[in-house]
């Protein structure tokens, strides 16, 4: 979008139909490689981690690239996931899909409770509160009887899935939560928020509704963080306050988001796969591993304000996924 | 004479403890142009911003075309045809000019002619049709007001506020802009409020006036009966 709008040439926008058949294809080819058994489990162990991680990064960068609301709490819903899905499961003996669902309708009550207090405030002092709020969560289960305390809980169904299964779920999340991302920044709504973060003020002056844009964002980034969280939790197969309610999680969607490119529907793509990747070859390296992410994300804001994604399209004039729209009125 | 188009009546709003406008009344009749002047802090931009939906008053009234309107949100507003160009020339700098201006059409009741008031947009500002492919962000102060000025109009309103529309620019461009409004008002017959610190040059063109100042209306006249000496004790409060 900003390569776009700064460049004096015509820009290609990948958006046709054969970006189209590339994009089914490459789905299509990792979801055959996943149920014929041809990725090796250790294959599929990174592909649920890509998956995930480009979902959660896709949600943050919905919420704080497109909308401008810079959450530092989306850890509050994978920690409710994680915890429905195990309180699901371990205490009333029900399946996997019931715990996502009832992780869903908790995170959904909780974000349109939240929305009335968080909306007040924008920018920093948002951003705090969102942390706050995740952290206050943190405490509370560490204290709740119910869910075992700090102990910790896990997940048990009876057949557990396997990873082939899990693999071909995230995928699922993730091609979903992509094209929601996509389809929702071209209408309407994606054009208020783009207004809405260039200049608040001035979006409510022309009539943008700024409190149910930013509402529309915040649940649909409730439910598939929620997701994407209930699903790690699953592969994970167990869970604790501290892991679940983590700031680690939103520091990972940062990272992604800013290393792939803010404000580019492709850019937590690549961004997700370099943290998957960086993540398992600083594993090596206990405790050096925050350092050089925290490098690494300070050079990239550096030498690519526009993260990897953002500075190859500005260079090369190309876009995918444009987030081009104006649906009542034809540009000439 | 019909009922006027807008009627402010007994406004109070603040900000926490302090109360910026108190007791402010005043009405704008159809087709009319009124200008409200005072000094920095005298309530002008909390009062418009009431009428626009952008600020909650804590009490009083705001009438457009009949109907209250005080406790609609801003978007509503806007449709009803009430529209304002916020102080500081607020235009969407990553969206080209042409985005900017379809903006405004953003209400339901504006989409669907928005082809025909871009059209009658581009023809009140030429030069925005010339660089309607540049981000917003590129123009020049001048520049900018118009898009905002053009961005508002998209809305087709009956009644237009301008919230210090020559803040920081160059009495050139702030005379061509004034020439606009006139016409904007002319041409449409759209009600105008004009928000201003140049007292002369919104005197010259509104056909009544009004002064604030602490958050009160101090004084209020035909602009071409307006007595210097009490203009200027009003504006100050000597």
């Amino acid at each position: 979008m900003i390569g776009k709008k700064l460049g004096q040439r015509d820009v290609v926008v990948l958006d046709s139909i054969p970006m189209l058949i590339i994009c089914i294809a490459l789905v299509f080819g990792l979801y055959l490689s996943c149920i014929t058994g041809i990725a090796s489990n250790n294959a599929m162990r990174y592909m649920i981690q890509i998956f995930l991680f480009i979902t959660l990064g896709e949600m943050w960068n919905l919420l704080s690239g497109f909308a401008g609301m810079t959450s530092l709490g989306q850890q509050l819903y994978i920690g409710l996931a994680g915890y429905s899905v195990a309180v699901m499961t371990t205490k009333f003996h029900m399946g996997l899909g019931a715990g996502l669902a009832v992780g869903v309708l908790v995170s959904t009550i909780v974000a349109l409770l939240l929305s009335l207090i968080l909306f007040k405030m924008q920018g920093m002092y948002f951003s705090i509160s969102t942390w706050v709020v995740a952290e206050a969560f943190a405490t509370l289960f560490l204290s709740w009887k119910f869910v075992e305390q700090g102990s910790g809980m896990t997940i048990r169904v009876v057949p557990y899935p396997r990873i082939g299964e899990i693999c071909i779920l995230s995928l699922m999340i993730c091609v979903v939560a992509m094209i929601t991302v996509y389809c929702l920044l071209r209408t309407k709504v994606g054009l208020g928020l783009t207004a809405m973060r260039d200049d608040i003020t001035a979006a409510s002056a022309v009539g943008v509704n700024v409190f149910s844009h930013k509402l529309i964002v915040y649940l649909i980034a409730a439910v598939f963080t929620t997701l994407a969280g209930g699903i790690f939790f699953i592969n994970k197969g167990i869970i604790y306050p501290e892991n679940g309610f983590g700031i680690s999680w939103t520091v990972s969607m940062i990272f992604i988001v800013t290393i792939g490119g803010t404000g580019t529907v492709g850019g937590p793509i690549v961004g997700a796969v370099i943290y998957v990747f960086l993540q398992e070859i600083l594993a090596r390296y206990p405790g050096w591993s925050n350092i050089i992410l925290g490098i690494i994300t300070i050079l990239v804001i550096l030498f690519l304000p526009t993260g990897i994604m953002g500075t190859l399209q500005k260079k090369l004039r190309f876009e995918i996924f444009s987030s081009k729209r104006f649906s009542f009125a034809k540009h000439k | 004479m019909s009922e006027p188009i807008l009627q402010v009546q007994e406004l109070n709003a603040g900000y926490g403890d302090f109360s910026a406008l108190e007791q402010a009344s005043f009405s704008v009749d159809h087709g009319q142009i009124i200008t409200l002047i005072g000094l920095n802090g005298a309530g002008k931009t909390t009062l418009v911003k009431t009428i626009a939906g952008l600020h909650k008053p804590t009490s009083g009234k705001v009438l457009f075309m009949g109907e209250d309107i005080t406790r609609l949100s801003a978007e509503k507003i806007v449709s009803r045809g009430l529209s304002m160009v916020p102080q500081g020339s607020r235009c969407f700098n990553r969206m080209s000019v042409h985005d900017n201006l379809l903006m405004g059409s953003f209400p339901k009741s504006a989409r669907k002619h928005a082809k025909e008031t871009l059209r009658h947009v581009y023809e009140l500002f030429p030069v925005l049709e010339e660089m309607k492919k540049r981000p917003a962000g590129t123009l020049s102060g001048g520049e900018r007001q118009m898009v905002a000025i053009g961005r508002a109009l998209m809305a087709r309103p009956k009644c237009l506020i301008f919230d210090e529309i020559s803040l920081g620019l160059s009495p050139a461009i702030i005379k061509d802009i004034y020439k606009r409004i006139i016409q904007i008002n002319e041409n449409d017959k759209t009600s105008v409020i004009l928000i201003e610190q140049d007292t002369q040059r919104a005197l010259r063109t509104a056909d009544s006036f009004y002064v604030m100042l602490k958050g009160k209306m101090v004084l209020s006249g035909k602009s071409n009966e307006v007595d210097a000496e009490m203009l200027k004790k009003a504006y100050f409060g000597i």
